[in-house]
């Protein structure tokens, strides 16, 4: 009800190349339509944060940059936020306002900057002139990550911009840029080399022209990481970037690492530097008083200089030098300037950013790898924010349940699995935690209520038995002859779709258990190249070792078994083979080879053994590791000993996963780091599927056999699910020809499930959309329908008109939501509302036909409604419930006109008084004549009882019961006796004739 | 040479459609939709709906006049609820518990004053009203080649301050007319959201030409339709049916 007003509220307001072979070839661009996502989180533990940034002079807005879920903007100091870069690169790095116009212009830096093993990239430097409206990109495009933006507070088209640049590999774009036109153009003002660039950068407010710059050397491989070298330093200049000078004045000898550099911004001669050293008693923080010209070393507790790649960001408070926080494991805050620390309160480890509100510092807002976080009361106790859905998935799974669930392992927030619809939206509290730790495939057995699901390197592998509440660790242990076993950091399993308790796993060799874990048998040799130089993960790191087990490198990555062949398995290596068995393990054949144009090694990221034939598979490569952002995908048919490239140009950013539907071998779906490829004529052409689908790294993807919705795991913005994409299916050349082409349906079920929401407190929370679950009808239409009527109505199956409906216009797919009910039965006008008599009746199951009218054309669709068995009505049920309906609705109906009739006879002056005030004591027994809508409402009369019972009845599973058909007479001789007294009153108005009635039917139109 | 090279490509552009100046496509919608002049002369605009929510239709009417009073009544049960309805002076709707009439808050009085100079449309007369217009460019929405220009209103105040109020229209290239308006969302939870109209389904009213067809929601929202039955211009209304029924009066409080 309320939404209805808000909405009429609203409205008064407003005034083909292809490659010639004998596929087909369809271009799906702008043929998406109605086709949308809908995102289900989950929230709650949010995901990784990048920068912050507060509005300088309103402290009710402020910015998130995330690292994989776009920009996030609060409007009311935190409590909410909503996306607005959408339609870019969702890896943020930098989010600046121009101090000058801080309302209006934003410049967004892209790719994040704390660069961890899963970290992924951008795209270049955008800017917003309306407040994130829209946004226009800036050059950098191959910039990977930028780590700061400054604008001159006294002149905004002056911009500085601190590019961290490539992390896997050399490149000149990195350094600090200048522009002097407010972005136009760039001159390079600061550069080292191709291994080091800029990774944080400061600018005295009182004198802009005074910069600090951390130079910083670092490198990333698949199988190691390296921080600091001789040329990492601290540089400051005093002429707007003209000159550079190092300020190393009281700095450790030898090599440095990663620098953070933060100046107070109530003394511009107090500064702050954390620093990575060789010596690590002199890594830590250190304050210069003087402005850089010496510095002195205050503290290297664990909280300081814990993992610097990750965590080096200092901010000072705006008003008080000495009071000084530190990200870290968990965050640090120093009230004395730096000499000691205590830990920031309890909130998601990994704090990677904090600010200050701008009129008081007991106010904070933190960035960690699970959300916002907002303190009250200096960092002491820490809330989170509950409407950041930016939950980075690895790997997700889906169900065949009713709804179907979704399983998937996060980045750094353990392991869930929650429904796909869920009374009121999916919120926080339908999601289950199945492990902890960094999270990565987690997976259903197919027949049995059990979950699998895994921790980093399958240093744990859980084996979840749901309805009992037990839970055993299953992974693979060494065997004799097989010693060292090297998992990924993201180790693969699998399971079969022959042997429910059948289970895979991959080290570098391939495990096999058929009792669901408990006994495992190896089948393979090492599949790996087994590079002994790529297994030297205990000196990665660099000057700060990082032996997380994240770089472990030479094993098995991906594994799948035939769906239509137990003895095919297909197995895909991080360091770039496929490997193929045709008789379950026995022999392996290495096929890599066979692909012409990939690069040797290029991780074998996903394999999809397809369900159109036992030769047939497609395999995804991804090269980022080595600097190659190109996206790879391939397909066979015979083994892999042929390979085609089904990647056309149009295809951006490094591919992870394919998913193939099970009906149309041509329709694949494509998961790269800039969001989601369709192609509908096996890859000819690709077409980027935007319809609320952000340019995500989508990690997996998964097709929901039962619903053919397509589920996303992505790496910052959770699940996204793309409803029933049968429609892509049927899109042919033919198809495409027609004026409007209705997709064919399957039966649609009307549900009788419903629940309770209990939304109590999810006020500022995150809530998933629910799934459709009307009936729906779906066409195609060519072009956009603007000029003249188009019309839909649908028809029962003797041609009568039960709805008519406001069909959709856009060219492509059209989705039309039907209730499945007829309207609501016209009710007696009373003083008040009857609330019973919005209810809506259902339709019969049966057949229906949709008829659109456009212009002269008339098209005609015949659909099916059956309906839910799960109630367990018969089909007299159903008949008994219907007639019921039918005659309440009609008795309803029948009321209201009596009423009608008495209000026009009250109101004749031809009516003698007497008979009047007979007919107003006659009305006043059906239908309240007095009172209000709420506390004020009267005692409910005929009309009201009969509303009632009709809602109760109409809104019920079930059919009538003896008690409800037992009031029903009551109400219902309450009635014929009212009737009777009407025609009794009626015949003795004499001049009936001459007042002016509509006709029963008239009145019900 | 360059400049006289670019001098002749700037030319020769404008002389085809591409460079239409915002100006021209506003005209041009104009024409296209009955005339300036016809425009000009509307009165009045009643438009009956009916919205389908879940199967329950709800009948509407929206009527907006020249001298900026509007209302949209709503029929439940036969009984009429004002919402949205200013008198030039008070905005007001009909509350569903009392059923009686209250005040909007003076915010979105204020706000609605601003709107009131927008009959019959935003865009007619636009500079005596103080508004810009700016060509944003040429626009491939979803198939269909627009003109993206943005209207800047006035400002309107939110919690106290000012802020910009401009939309984004999409003009079909091909006929002139608006098929989908954006606006970013200034107030209340949506805050910072864009808000999103389709319109299509123009049609002949009395020689003026009308979207019969609506579509509003968030942007990648699921939008909810609305269609017009039928629209009546220059409807004949009694002043009185805008005024808010005042039942605080002067006497009252002596």
């Amino acid at each position: 009800m309320k939404k209805l007003i808000i909405l009429v509220l609203g409205l008064s307001m407003s005034p083909f190349i292809t490659d010639a072979q004998d596929k087909p070839s369809i271009d799906l661009k702008n043929l998406f339509g109605d086709l949308r996502a809908r995102h289900i989180g989950p929230a709650l533990m949010s995901g990784r944060i990048n920068d912050m940034e507060i509005h300088p002079t309103n402290n009710q807005i402020i910015y998130a940059g995330t690292a994989g879920g776009g920009v996030w903007k609060s409007n009311d100091a935190g409590t909410t936020f909503n996306p607005i870069f959408d339609d870019h690169s969702q890896s943020i790095g930098a989010v600046a306002l121009d101090p000058n116009d801080p309302d209006n212009v934003i410049y967004v830096g892209t790719g994040e900057t704390w660069t961890r093993n899963s970290v992924s990239y951008g795209d270049g430097l955008y800017k917003s002139t309306d407040g994130g409206s829209n946004w226009k990109k800036l050059g950098f495009e191959k910039s990977e990550r930028i780590a700061n933006i400054l604008v001159n507070p006294k002149n905004s088209n002056e911009v500085y911009v601190a590019v961290l640049g490539a992390l896997w590999s050399d490149s000149d774009e990195r350094g600090v840029f200048k522009s002097s036109d407010g972005g136009e153009t760039w001159n390079k003002i600061l550069y080292v080399n191709e291994k080091t660039g800029a990774a944080d950068m400061a600018m005295d407010p009182k004198d802009p022209s005074i910069l600090y710059v951390s130079m910083w050397e670092f490198r990333r491989t698949a199988w190691s990481f390296s921080s600091g070298g001789k040329n990492s330093a601290l540089y400051k200049s005093t002429d707007a970037g003209e000159t550079w000078d190092k300020i190393h004045n009281g700095f450790p000898d030898g090599q440095l690492g990663r620098l953070a550099i933060a100046l107070a911004p109530s003394d511009s001669n107090i500064l702050y530097t954390v620093i990575e050293a060789e010596d690590p008693k002199r890594k830590g923080l250190y304050r210069s008083d003087d402005a850089g010209a010496s510095w002195k070393q205050l503290n290297n507790d664990f909280g300081i200089t814990v993992r610097p790649f990750y965590f080096s960001r200092i901010t000072v408070d705006p008003r008080n030098p000495d009071v000084v926080v530190k990200g870290g494991l968990s965050g640090s805050i120093s009230k004395d300037g730096g000499k000691t620390f205590k830990s920031l309160g309890n909130m998601h480890s990994d704090i990677h950013d904090i600010v200050f509100d701008i009129d008081d510092s007991d106010r904070m807002y933190a960035g960690t790898d699970g959300g916002v976080y907002r303190s009250w009361n200096g960092g002491v106790t820490m809330e989170i924010v509950e409407n950041l859905p930016l939950s980075q998935f690895y790997h997700i799974s889906v169900d065949d349940a009713e709804p179907y669930n979704i399983y998937g392992g996060l980045q750094d927030n353990g392991s869930w699995y929650g429904p796909s619809s869920s009374s009121g939206g999916i919120s926080a509290g339908d999601w289950n935690s199945i492990g902890p730790g960094d999270g990565f495939r987690v997976l259903k057995h197919p027949t049995k209520n059990i979950i699998y699901s895994e921790m980093q390197g399958a240093q744990n592998v859980w084996r979840y038995d749901v309805d009992n509440k037990l839970v055993k660790t299953i992974q693979p242990l060494e065997q004799v002859g097989y010693e060292d076993l090297r998992f990924n950091w993201n180790a693969p399993m699998a399971i079969s779709a022959h042997q429910p308790d059948r289970f895979y796993m991959g080290s570098q060799f391939l495990h096999k258990s058929e009792d669901m874990g408990d006994t495992w048998e190896i089948i393979s040799p090492d599949l790996s190249t087994n590079d002994s130089t790529k297994q030297q993960q205990v000196d990665s790191g660099g000057l700060s070792m990082d032996n997380s087990g994240a770089e472990n490198h030479t094993t098995i990555f991906t594994i799948a078994e035939s769906p239509l062949d137990e003895n095919i398995i297909w197995v895909g290596t991080d360091d770039g083979n496929v490997q193929v068995t045709k008789d379950g393990g026995k022999n392996w054949q290495n096929v890599v080879s066979n692909i012409q144009g990939l690069p040797s090694n290029t991780w074998t990221y996903h394999i999809e053994a397809s369900v159109h034939g036992k030769g047939i598979a497609y395999a995804v490569f991804d090269g980022h590791n080595s600097g190659d952002m190109h996206p790879y995908a391939y397909k066979t048919t015979d083994f892999g000993m042929t390979w085609t490239n089904i990647i056309t140009d149009n295809v951006i950013g490094t591919s992870r996963n394919i998913q193939e539907d099970y009906e149309n071998e041509n329709l694949l779906f494509l998961g790269t780091e800039f969001g989601l490829y369709i192609t509908a004529d096996g890859g000819n052409h690709w077409e980027k599927f935007t319809k609320n689908v952000p340019p995500v790294a989508v990690h997996f993807i998964d097709l929901q056999k039962q619903t053919s919705d397509l589920v996303l795991g992505t790496h910052g913005r959770g699940i996204i699910i793309i409803e029933d994409i049968s429609p892509l299916r049927e899109i042919t050349t033919e198809v495409l020809k027609a004026k409007l082409h209705f997709f064919s349906s399957k039966p649609m079920k009307l549900s009788d499930q419903s629940g309770f929401s209990g939304s109590f407190g999810a006020e500022t929370q995150f809530v998933g959309e629910n799934a459709n679950k009307s009936p729906q009808i779906k066409y195609l239409l060519p072009k956009r329908h603007t000029f003249g009527k188009m019309s839909m109505e649908i028809r029962d199956s003797s041609g009568k008109v039960i709805s008519k409906l406001s069909p959709g216009k856009s060219k492509g797919i059209n989705i039309v939501n039907w209730s499945g009910n007829i309207k609501q039965p016209k009710i007696a006008k009373g003083k008040t509302l009857a609330f019973g008599g919005f209810a809506t009746p259902r339709v019969q199951a049966g057949l229906y036909t949709a008829v659109i009218t456009k212009g002269r054309e008339v098209y005609e669709h015949t659909f099916e409604i059956v309906n839910d068995e799960r109630s367990g009505l018969s089909l007299a049920d159903r008949n008994l419930k219907h007639d019921v309906i039918t005659k309440m609705y009609k008795m309803t109906e029948e009321l209201a006109y009596m009423v009608y009739q008495i209000d026009t006879f009250i109101e004749a002056p031809e009516t003698k008084s007497k008979l009047k005030s007979k007919l107003i004591e006659l009305k006043k027994t059906l239908v309240i004549t007095t009172g209000d809508n709420y506390v004020g409402s009267a005692e409910p009369e005929l009309r009201e009882k009969l509303a009632d019972l009709f809602s109760k009845i109409v809104q019920s599973y079930d059919k009538p019961s003896n008690s409800e058909l037992e009031y029903l007479s009551i109400v219902e001789n309450r009635y014929l006796k009212a009737k009777k007294d009407f025609d009794k009153i009626s015949k003795k108005i004499k001049s009936r004739k001459d007042i002016q009635l509509k006709t029963f039917g008239e009145f019900t139109e | 040479m360059k400049k006289i090279l670019l001098f002749v490509l700037a030319v020769s552009a404008s002389i085809t459609v591409n460079s239409q100046t915002a100006d021209e496509i506003i005209t041009n919608y104009f024409e296209n939709t009955g005339g300036m002049e016809n425009w000009g002369k509307l009165e009045g605009i009643q438009m009956s709906a009916k919205v389908n929510q879940g199967g329950m239709e709800i009948p509407l009417e929206i009527t907006q006049l020249k001298n900026g009073n509007q209302m949209t009544v709503i029929n439940f049960q036969g009984l009429e609820l004002k919402q949205g309805v200013f008198d030039g002076e008070v905005l007001w709707n009909t509350n569903f518990q009392t059923q009686k009439a209250e005040k909007s808050d003076q915010e979105s009085t204020d706000n609605m004053k601003l709107e009131a100079k927008d009959f019959p449309d935003a865009f007619y007369n636009y500079r005596e009203k103080g508004y810009t217009v700016e060509l944003l460019g040429k626009e491939d929405l979803e198939g269909t080649e627009t003109f993206k220009i943005k209207l800047n209103k006035k400002p309107m105040t939110v919690d106290g301050k000012e802020v910009e109020n401009s939309s984004v229209y999409f003009f079909d290239a091909e006929n002139f007319v608006p098929i989908v308006i954006h606006s970013e969302i200034r107030r209340g939870p949506n805050k910072g959201m864009t808000s999103e109209i389709k319109l299509s389904d123009y049609q002949e009213v009395d020689g003026l030409y009308f979207p019969f067809s609506m579509i509003q929601g968030i942007k990648d929202g699921i939008g909810q339709p609305i269609t017009m039955e039928k629209i009546e211009l220059n409807p004949t209304l009694d002043a009185s049916a805008f005024k808010f029924p005042e039942e605080i009066t002067e006497e009252g409080n002596k």
